[in-house]
């Protein structure tokens, strides 16, 4: 979160843009006019998303078996649901002798979630910042980069 | 098995006896998300990306070491009568 912005202007709210950065990580800073900085922020989470399904399979997210976890997941936004809609369906209804190879065991399980929890978590921080976050401001223009450079 | 492994499906069992591994792309995947909001010129992005890497895994590392150390060396001495 930035807190020395030096301009005078006053800072918006942007209740679209944080609605639209849970829906799909990133796309509230493309909407502030931000895209640079949106596209590197849906890279890193989709990154983190993918390694946790990769590593985890889809049962790294578990609304009913793993509730605190995915608590954090869900600030992924609807990515995370449907991973969640196709474990309940795919795996949990099936016998144990079944789903013995499509769940993970021990660290893979517990990193496969951990991925995706960290997704989540740094997701609440990107939403965190797009509230306060002004149009247009990206990577050169942020408050603060110009007087930096000038007084270099 | 790996040959019978289905991506995005299945877990990567393979991968179970090196799991500490998976620390780097956890640490490169939040360096790149946290770098996005905090940086301001693009042209040290990357630069700053690594180096934020480097230190968290730097800084996990050295805890470990410091844990196994304690667990290894210094309990045994403290459960010595």
């Amino acid at each position: 979160m930035k807190s020395n912005h030096t301009n005078q202007e006053p800072v918006s709210f942007n209740g679209a843009a944080i609605v639209l950065a849970w829906l799909f990580p990133g796309v509230g800073h493309i909407s502030i006019g931000q895209k640079r900085r949106g596209l590197l922020i849906m890279s890193g989470v989709l990154f983190l998303v993918l390694c946790g399904v990769l590593v985890g399979g889809i049962d790294a997210v578990d609304h009913k078996n793993d509730g605190l976890w995915f608590m954090a997941q869900v600030w992924c936004g609807p990515i995370v649901i449907a991973v969640d809609l196709l474990n309940q369906s795919l795996i949990a209804p099936l016998p144990v002798d079944e789903k013995a190879t499509l769940v993970g065991l021990s660290h893979v399980n517990e990193m496969g979630t951990l991925f995706i929890a960290m997704a989540g978590l740094m997701n609440f921080v990107i939403i965190l910042d797009v509230i306060q976050a002004k149009k247009g401001d990206d990577f050169e223009l942020r408050s603060g980069s110009k007087e930096r450079r000038a007084q270099q | 098995m790996t040959l019978a492994w289905t991506p995005f499906l299945e877990p990567l069992n393979a991968i179970q006896p090196t799991w500490y591994l998976l620390l780097l792309p956890l640490v490169l995947g939040i360096a790149i998300i946290y770098r996005a909001i905090r940086e301001e010129n693009y042209a040290v992005y990357w630069r700053s990306v690594a180096i934020m890497t480097g230190q968290v895994v730097f800084g996990i590392v050295a805890i470990a070491i410091a844990l196994g150390l304690f667990v290894q060396l210094v309990i045994p001495i403290l459960n010595q009568p």
